[in-house]
């Protein structure tokens, strides 16, 4: 809970939404609210914006630089200099995308309308669902959105808010594992009726996952030990489903959905090993 | 979207209002997605269970309240003005005041029906129920008809006074005549009140309801008192609040004085004893004669009659023809 | 009979009738517009257990403590169709209370026992969290007091159960002591199509 960093950048960029944040290579911060996509400097500059056809609710950088947004029922993919380049549909089985991973020939959408993840080839050919084990339909997701992570070997982290877990999938859809269970005291488990609601993965497979009610970032290592609170008390009680993203520094990158602006955490250097 | 943006922007004008720092409250929550699980997803044929949804009014207990109020009236009429006896109005008033005071807790009642009646009147807006109009109109009906014989044993809170009246003393009459013109200046503010503009109307026959906190066992607690100090009082002044304060009753009184039969002391066989007038503790017999618009046809003059006592003595005496 | 108790009868007659007539008047002008009917009804956009962004306040308790009736005339209501149908439920469970063996709250919210859980649908035989469960209350036990709705407000639950006026149970009384109550002017008195 000790930051040692604690600045907000993007802040009166967005006046309805702010959804989700990514980063690229460079460290660069993208942000997609309202209907566009922000381009902000590591600094916390903007450098580049422009306007989505829909509302953006998530977003995501591939290796070649291009952005992908997640919108209702389609993925707008646009290159470095935010030029439409591709959009894709899939009529009758994508629904609303809310995070994306792109790894190597491999594009993961999560569907929220659905409550599965689709996984496409990076022409876009729908390969297999992710998740459609659960006989229920998909993730528990009373919250709304279902979010995920790719690690270096290529496995997908889920959040399963509705169970109080983080899931592990193969890209085949098999499941690995899981890790979690609620509790409403230790901060240890997971809270409330469904969290985390989201989660990203640093760069030695930590997994930093946002909590609501009350909304609190955490830190467990690869294995599922908790490790610690990272803040909960920096945002307003009815923060929900806020977007990570971690850099390579281990910088924590919040989109914090109520003021509007992200919040770049980073921990003091005696609690990361 | 344009709903957030209006949020938005009442936000800002919050904001710049107030000067206070973000303000939680005006968060507008998204649900992009129907986060509420569908029956085909739950699966396994379920199915939406109906929602407890808030039911009408139960109309049976309308439906009863009108019908007993009337078959009371009926009763009280045949009681006081055929039958002529004291002890069937008294068990008449121990029922009403279990059922209508105890029991349905003392609403809907004609006093306090005046009120929505007039607000009805006037604000185009506002409507009474069929059987709040009922429940208003009928013992003026029957006030017409036998007199006040809704006060007789009906009302619940004549009854409950009627059944404490143990050592009754006369009130002068002049202060008791000064006294019941308290009953029109409450009239008067009631309505007032009621046809105020909505948010600043209030009920305040109901508001300062002497008894119906007693009726529930609950309520501010000098109101709970003032019912006591009523009761209290009343042992020994008969029927404070009808004679004096209640506002129904000042309309009760304009129609029981055209009233078809009223109560009446058989005027026959007078005795002029003058018994009757001293067994009234209402002031309402002048001259050996029932007032008509302040009998509460209680009864106590047949009891204290030598000449009806001599009569119900024949009747019973005489063998049925 | 004499002539003026006569006419002192024919003057009552008249002036009975005239009333009368009056009364049936007066019966009609209220007839004609007593097909929709006031009652009172709690605004759940007001009421601070319902009303979104009213985070980390006390719940108000006004309607159980202060109706007239002994159970008071106010329920807590869950809409189905908005229900998550939560494994752990905040407003069913008292989500901060210790967690026992079964990996589930150890307590439960409700002061009255009200609200009754059940897994629906496809069961799965090996891991209850993987269910869907229904959380229906019961209104014969249920006081009004809010707690539940408080706890399933937006964010940290859906916000599908709200308080509502049972009108078959309510007095309709002019002075509502609840709305008297009311620290927030929730509760209203409005006409309804549906009384």
């Amino acid at each position: 809970m000790k930051l040692e960093t604690n600045r907000a950048i993007a802040s009166n960029q967005f006046s309805e939404a702010l959804r989700g944040v990514a980063l690229d290579g460079e460290g660069r911060v993208y942000a997609v609210g309202d209907s566009s996509v922000k381009v902000f400097s590591s600094e916390g500059e903007l450098v580049r914006q422009w306007k989505t056809a829909l509302p953006g609710q998530c977003v995501a950088v591939d290796d070649g630089g291009r952005i992908w947004v997640g919108e209702f029922e389609q993925v707008e993919i646009f290159d470095a200099e935010g030029r439409l380049a591709d959009t894709w549909k899939d009529a009758g089985r994508l629904g609303l995308v809310t995070s994306i991973g792109i790894r190597d020939d491999d594009v993961f959408l999560a569907d929220a309308t659905a409550r599965w993840i689709r996984h496409y080839n990076r022409v876009g050919e729908f390969l297999n669902n992710i998740g459609d084990r659960h006989r229920k339909g998909g993730f528990h997701i009373p919250n709304g959105v279902v979010d995920f992570a790719i690690d270096a070997d290529g496995i997908l982290h889920v959040a399963n808010p509705g169970m109080h877990r983080v899931e592990r999938y193969k890209p085949d859809g098999e499941l690995l594992g899981h890790f979690g269970r609620f509790d409403g005291r230790d901060p240890a488990g997971f809270p409330g009726c469904c969290n985390p609601t989201n989660l990203a993965l640093d760069s030695s497979g930590r997994v930093v996952v946002s909590e609501k009610a009350g909304p609190r970032i955490k830190v467990y290592d690869p294995d599922g030990e908790f490790l610690e609170v990272v803040t909960d008390d920096l945002f307003d009680p009815a923060a929900k489903n806020m977007d990570l993203a971690v850099d390579a520094g281990g910088r924590i990158y919040v989109a914090d959905p109520v003021a509007l602006e992200i919040r770049v955490l980073s921990r003091r250097a005696e609690t990361v090993p | 979207m344009v709903r957030s943006r209006l949020a938005g922007l009442g936000l800002l004008l919050l904001l710049s209002l107030s000067g206070l720092p973000a303000v939680a409250q005006q968060v507008e929550y998204e649900r992009q997605v129907d986060v509420a699980p569908s029956e085909e997803s739950i699966g396994e044929g379920y199915v939406t269970p109906e929602v407890q949804r808030p039911r009408p009014r139960a109309m049976h207990w309308q439906v009863a309240d009108v019908v007993l109020l009337g078959l009371a009236m009926l009763a009280a009429a045949w009681l006081a003005l055929k039958s002529r006896r004291r002890a069937g109005l008294v068990a008449l008033s121990i029922v009403c005041v279990a059922y209508f005071g105890f029991y349905r807790e003392g609403c809907v009642c004609p006093i306090g029906s005046i009120q929505n009646v007039a607000v009805a009147l006037v604000d185009p807006a506002y409507a009474v129920p069929y059987y709040v109009i009922a429940i208003f109109v009928l013992p003026l009906v029957a006030a017409l008809f036998f007199g006040r014989v809704f006060c007789s044993g009906v009302c619940a809170l004549g009854a409950i006074q009627e059944l404490v009246v143990l050592k009754p003393v006369n009130v002068p009459p002049r202060l008791d005549r000064a006294l019941g013109w308290l009953k029109w200046v409450y009239l008067g503010l009631a309505v007032v009140f009621a046809v105020l503009p909505a948010a600043m109307r209030d009920f305040v026959i109901c508001r300062f309801d002497p008894f119906v906190g007693l009726f529930r066992f609950t309520g501010e607690a000098w109101l709970l008192i003032l019912g006591g100090v009523f009761l209290v009082a009343g042992v020994f002044v008969g029927r404070p609040y009808c004679r004096w304060l209640c506002p129904y009753g000042a309309l009760l009184s304009v129609f029981s004085r055209y009233a078809w039969r009223s109560f009446s002391i058989t005027p026959d066989r007078e005795l002029d004893c003058g018994l009757c007038t001293d067994a009234c503790p209402y002031g309402a017999i002048e001259e050996r004669r029932a007032v008509r618009t302040d009998c509460f046809a209680c009864g106590r003059c047949y009891r204290s009659c030598p000449v009806h006592h001599a009569d119900k003595a024949d009747d019973a005496a005489r063998p049925a023809a | 009979m004499s002539d003026e108790r006569s006419r002192r009868e024919v003057l009552g007659t008249a002036a009975r009738g005239a009333a009368l007539v009056g009364l049936a008047g007066l019966t009609g002008v209220l007839a004609v517009k007593a097909n929709k009917t006031y009652a009172w009804s709690i605004d759940i956009t007001k009421c601070v257990n319902s009303k979104l962004g009213a985070l980390g306040v006390d719940v108000c308790e006004a309607c159980a403590t202060d109706c007239v009736l002994t159970l008071s005339a106010v329920r807590a209501v869950n809409e189905f169709s908005e229900c998550g149908r939560c494994y752990i439920c905040p407003a069913y469970y008292d989500i901060t209370s210790a967690v026992g063996p079964d990996g589930l709250p150890s307590e439960k919210l409700c002061p009255r026992d009200a609200i009754e859980r059940e897994a629906i649908g496809w069961i799965d035989p090996d891991d209850p969290a993987n269910n869907f469960y229904e959380y229906t209350i019961d209104e014969k036990l249920c006081n009004g007091c809010g707690r539940c709705v408080m706890e399933c407000k937006e964010p940290a639950g859906l916000g599908s159960i709200r308080l509502e006026v049972r009108h078959n149970v309510c007095l309709d009384c002019n002075r509502c002591s609840i709305a008297t109550a009311c620290p927030e002017e929730a509760y209203e008195r409005d006409a309804l199509s549906t009384v």
